[in-house]
């Protein structure tokens, strides 16, 4: 009897399998070999402006722009686009014959709904001084408060998606991902699963992939021994220890491509501590990254001396490799009137230790490691840095109510295609909540207002930019990024986007 | 006294080394647990560093050392913290009765119906990268198992002839509950903290391994294994030592107690 | 059925209906003063868990703000959920925008599969031995499962977790660490899950019957002449699964808890990943919503055991024998 019971218990748990998804059921192609896709961000609800980055990279959704390799904009839903002389007013005439995956045709007015839609949600669309937008016969017309130079750039992320009017519910919530994408949503199960179809309407040519899965798995070693036995086709964001292992897998092809995201570390300009320019250079002087590079990351060519990387032509500087240099730190920090007291911490005239605090988090799980190793290499010039390992929130929160003394963070500068549209707001007067804090430099703001109007050659103005940050140093800049992919040999015609808004699976086939 | 039969006399001994190695371990390694050199990451066991380095270059010795220690005082005071009340409560309910004990009975049966997880979890999030939380989560979800052995066992032993004849001849509450009732109890209560303290040491591991209660460069077995994962492929001796540290510690209080607790 | 059957199951389940009461209430007032006495604003974490860190920031989490009314009083906040909870409403996740009760169906399916999954296969692998080493105490059977369940209950459970990936998926690549699709994701997670219970439920299954069979009745059985399997099957197994039955609540309570641990270590999607999720993104009420599911099957738990064990008891008058 006991037996049976457990064995009833069983059957019942096994069958209340969950009902999943919102989105209509499709018919499975069966036998169809699904490409599955293992990547360790997850995801949130059906809004763009949360779970966008799926929906885009995973062909789903599209936006009016795209971005080339170099980050110029491109026709996606917008065959072509202009702007008036004042910089004022843009036209975007959109694809004919574009259908959304609901079968209704793409209007300029359902493409102007969700712009707007994006400009009223937590977007970069919502940081641009929009006056309006709306829908003129075949285009789009957006209206600019002010010039903006990188808007193009901007209708490029993936939070300005262009969804149908059905997707939208009656007090303008999103309630399902209805996209104009080569593939449409089979089943929709945030936070960890996405399972996508061809959409035989698509506007481009037919995609070889018929079906294809987004699964969650956020352990780094857990993905690598994924990818490795063959439970996944393409798998995102391996872990740099892993690199070495894929690469010996015959299974494997393992790309890597540097990406515009650098480790950066945050300093409250405005506390006592760090507003000294000195004592930025000596914190910096102190930090080993050839050593956190090569021990955590795995790649010594990480080593960020600059805040761009190379990556991001006319924003990098050339410049000597970054050297770590005690000595010369220790002098700084002597002459900006701090000596070493009880302890071996340093202390300033008043007798104040030189203790701060350095708020991280795990999102990116690299960061704990670094905030370690730099808690120990500030040790040794005396440096007291407690490190606390909390949610990504406390940074923005912490800077808001001036709360924040450092912090170490992970900040893409591509998430708009253009540096300049995240620049704006990480080094606008006043600090960004992702950049400076507590400093502001009117050299820095006029040079990043020329920019953003399209006054003067821009690459002098972007070196001019990357050299006062380099000097001031607002944040310090500690590590470059770069994109590891691996792919399985089954798959042809893989390339990787270093902007990450596509995994271009409509040109992915599979091999033999 | 009763000897100790074989088995406890095993974890004794195991819990005995366990706190060797937590004193001596430090003074062994002769540095710092802190103390990193990233040029020596991962480096194995033997060059210069007895148990190899973590992938910051810091010695595993100090760190397993370090924390070793951690654990076991951090679940020595858990379990001390959930027994010594637990058990006072236990008899004051047996003693008193009325109200006092249905109150008490209530209060034990409220957290009985809470999962003790769920009361960490929520604490651990009310201070994140702080033991607090975890040991008074911990302690809190632990001191009705006390209560109620104490108190089912107390009220036997009120009962028997000697004890009552004790009470009626005015002896005081000091003197029944030192000399009559603290005897009796101390075995049951013991086994019952053997256990206790194993599974102190295992719950704070496994929340330390989910990443509560840690500020780096505390060295914690949970956390360390952790940080170490990644490196598993490379260093598998790394990642397998905390936790094995963590088995012998179970074990060893696991064996301690012995089979009065299945 | 007669008055004293009717006062054996019914009283137990009244008494844990108030039970239940009791938990949902303590759980909602406890839930709700935690969570908003956490340190860090409330919408910077939502903004956070929504949007990611790129997008989290203070405007992002003005956004938040305003949109769920967070500025209102306290108890405002919480007599509209108490309010809504009594209308069998959790309301919405602040993070996905979607309905508690939805988001928690779905986790609780996972959740229970796995449950559903380990279970068995933890009376499966314990409950022989238990039973085997009951019947001849201090045998070998008895002297190698002891010390088998010892070794097992001391590894954590993250370390069994990761010892399994470690030989079925990374050495002999026969099963995925992760995932959550077929049966094969379903093996690593179960086994981690059965292996700890097993060791437990061997050890009592071997207690309880060892004491029955030292029994009189057990004698008295085989004094009769039943043969050694009719005397097992038709007197040992009733009397020796009373404490394993009870032992079986405490499993499934153990398996809640086990379950935190598991599910985070196989990126499983059930209701233990996402409470601890929505403690760190402060979704109040899937945080709330799941330790109130959480409490309730403690509760029903305990309930359906009071009620197994009545059921099993011999000593149970028959109506109709």
């Amino acid at each position: 009897m006991l037996r049976r019971s457990l064995g009833a218990l069983g059957a019942a748990a096994l069958l209340a399998r969950p009902a999943l998804g919102h989105a209509p059921a499709v018919a499975r192609r069966s036998g169809e070999r699904v490409l599955r896709v293992v990547a360790p961000f997850e995801f949130a609800g059906p809004d763009p402006a949360r779970s966008g980055h799926v929906f885009a990279r995973m062909g789903v959704g599209e936006m009016l722009l795209g971005a080339d390799p170099e980050g110029r904009p491109v026709p996606m839903l917008a065959a072509s686009w202009s702007g008036s002389p004042d910089g004022l007013l843009h036209r975007f005439l959109l694809r004919p014959g574009v259908r959304f995956h609901d079968g209704s045709p793409l209007t300029a007015e359902a493409a102007a709904a969700s712009l707007r839609h994006a400009h009223a949600a937590a977007s970069p669309l919502s940081r641009v001084p929009v006056a309006t937008i709306e829908a003129a016969g075949d285009a789009v017309l957006i209206r600019l408060a002010r010039p903006f130079a990188p808007l193009p750039a901007v209708l490029a992320n993936y939070a300005s998606m262009i969804l149908a009017p059905a997707a939208y519910d009656g007090a303008g919530r999103v309630r399902a991902v209805i996209g104009t994408g080569p593939f449409r949503v089979e089943r929709f199960s945030p936070p960890l699963q996405l399972d996508v179809g061809r959409f035989d309407d698509w506007w481009g040519p037919r995609p070889a992939v018929g079906r294809a899965s987004y699964l969650v798995v956020s352990q780094g070693e857990a993905r690598a021994t994924m990818a490795e036995s063959g439970h996944a086709d393409l798998t995102m964001g391996l872990q740099p220890v892993t690199l070495a292992r894929l690469r010996r897998s015959p299974r494997l092809e393992v790309l890597t491509l540097p990406v515009p995201r650098t480790r950066i570390l945050k300093l409250n300009a405005a506390s006592p501590l760090f507003a000294d320019q000195r004592v930025r250079r000596a914190l910096s002087l102190a930090i080993d990254r050839h050593g956190i590079a090569t021990a955590l990351l795995r790649n010594p060519a990480m080593a960020a001396e600059q805040l761009f990387p190379p990556v991001l032509q006319g924003w990098h500087l050339p410049g000597p490799p970054p050297r770590r240099d005690l000595e010369t730190a220790r002098a700084l920090l002597a002459e900006a009137g701090w000596r070493p007291g009880g302890g071996g911490i340093l202390v300033d005239a008043g007798g104040r230790r030189f203790a701060c605090r350095c708020a991280t988090y795990i999102n990116w799980p690299e960061l704990p490691p670094i905030a370690t190793a730099l808690q120990a290499q500030f040790r040794e010039l005396g440096i007291d840095m407690a490190v606390g390992i909390g949610n990504s929130s406390d940074i923005p929160r912490g800077h808001r109510d001036g709360s924040l003394e450092m912090a170490l963070m992970a900040r893409n500068y591509a998430l708009v295609p253009d540096p300049l549209g995240t620049l704006l707001q990480d080094f606008r007067p006043g600090g960004g909540d992702w950049g400076a804090m507590g400093w502001s430099d009117p050299a820095l703001e006029a040079t990043l207002r020329a920019l953003a109007a399209a006054e003067g050659d821009p690459i002098a103005l972007r070196r001019q930019a990357a050299r006062i940050l380099g000097e001031a140093l607002p944040v310090i800049p500690i590590a470059w990024s770069e994109l590891a992919v691996a792919v399985n040999r089954d798959l042809a015609g893989v390339t990787v986007d270093p902007f990450e808004t596509s995994y271009r699976l409509h040109d992915i086939a599979w091999a033999g | 006294m009763r000897v100790l039969a074989p088995g406890r006399w095993l974890g004794l001994l195991l819990i005995l080394a366990l706190a060797g190695f937590g004193i001596l371990g430090p003074w062994l390694a002769a540095t710092d647990p802190a103390r990193q050199v990233l040029a020596d990451s991962l480096a194995p066991p033997g060059t210069g560093y007895w148990l190899g380095a973590d992938h910051l270059g810091r010695s595993m010795l100090a760190r397993l050392a370090h924390a070793t220690r951690l654990s076991l005082l951090l679940a020595a005071v858990t379990v001390a913290s959930a027994a010594i009340p637990g058990t006072l409560l236990g008899i004051l309910a047996a003693c008193r009765g009325g109200w006092v004990e249905s109150g008490l009975v209530l209060l034990a049966d409220a957290v009985l119906a809470l999962p003790g997880l769920l009361l960490v979890l929520l604490l651990a999030a009310f201070a994140p990268g702080d033991f607090l939380p975890l040991y008074l989560g911990l302690a809190l979800a632990g001191w009705v198992e006390y209560f109620r052995v104490a108190r089912a066992m107390a009220r036997g032993m009120l009962a028997r002839p000697h004890v009552e004849a004790a009470r009626l001849l005015g002896f005081g509450p000091g003197y029944v509950l030192w000399r009559l009732l603290l005897p009796g109890l101390l075995p049951t209560l013991g086994v019952l903290a053997a256990f206790g303290l194993g599974n102190a040491v295992l719950a704070i591991s496994t929340l330390s391994f989910i990443g509560l209660g840690i500020h780096p460069p505390t060295a914690e077995l949970g956390s360390m294994t952790t940080d170490l994962l990644p490196y598993a492929h490379e260093a598998p001796l790394m990642v397998l030592m905390p936790a094995a540290l963590v088995f012998v510690a179970v074990l060893g209080c696991h064996l301690l107690a012995g089979r009065g607790r299945a | 059925m007669d008055r004293h059957l009717l006062g054996r199951f019914l009283r137990p389940v009244l008494m844990r209906l108030v039970q239940a009461l009791l938990v949902a209430l303590i759980i909602g007032a406890l839930g709700f003063a935690l969570m908003a006495a956490l340190p860090g604003d409330q919408a910077f974490r939502l903004a956070a868990a929504r949007y990611g860190p790129d997008m989290g920031d203070a405007a992002a989490a003005a956004l938040v703000h305003r949109e769920l009314g967070l500025d209102r009083p306290l108890a405002v906040q919480f007599l509209d959920w108490v309010g809504r909870l009594l209308r069998f409403d959790l309301g919405h996740s602040l993070v996905t925008g979607a309905p508690v009760l939805e988001e928690l169906a779905m986790q609780l399916g996972y959740t229970l599969a796995l449950a559903g999954v380990a279970l068995p296969l933890s009376a499966l692998l314990g409950l022989p031995f238990g039973l085997l080493a009951g019947l001849r105490p201090g045998g070998p059977v008895d002297r190698v499962t002891l010390g088998l369940s010892v070794l097992l209950r001391a590894v954590p459970a993250y370390a069994l977790g990761l010892l399994l990936v470690a030989v079925f998926s990374i050495r002999f690549r026969w099963l995925p660490p992760a995932g959550f699709e077929g049966w094969r994701e379903f093996i690593l997670p179960a086994l981690t899950l059965a292996l700890g219970l097993a060791a437990l439920s061997a050890r009592v299954a071997r207690d309880s019957v060892a004491a029955v069979a030292a029994s009189p009745y057990m004698a008295f059985a085989r004094w009769k002449g039943l043969p050694e399997r009719a005397v097992v099957l038709r007197h040992g197994l009733r009397n020796a699964a009373i404490p394993v039955v009870a032992l079986l609540g405490l499993q499934l309570i153990g398996l809640v808890e086990g379950l935190v641990i598991v599910e985070s270590l196989f990126s499983w999607p059930g209701i233990g990943h996402a409470l601890v999720h929505a403690i760190f993104a402060r979704d109040v009420p899937v945080v709330q919503g799941a330790a109130l599911v959480m409490g309730l099957i403690f509760v029903l738990v305990n309930a359906l055991v009071d009620l197994a064990c009545a059921l099993i008891d011999p000593r149970r008058p028959r109506a109709a024998a």
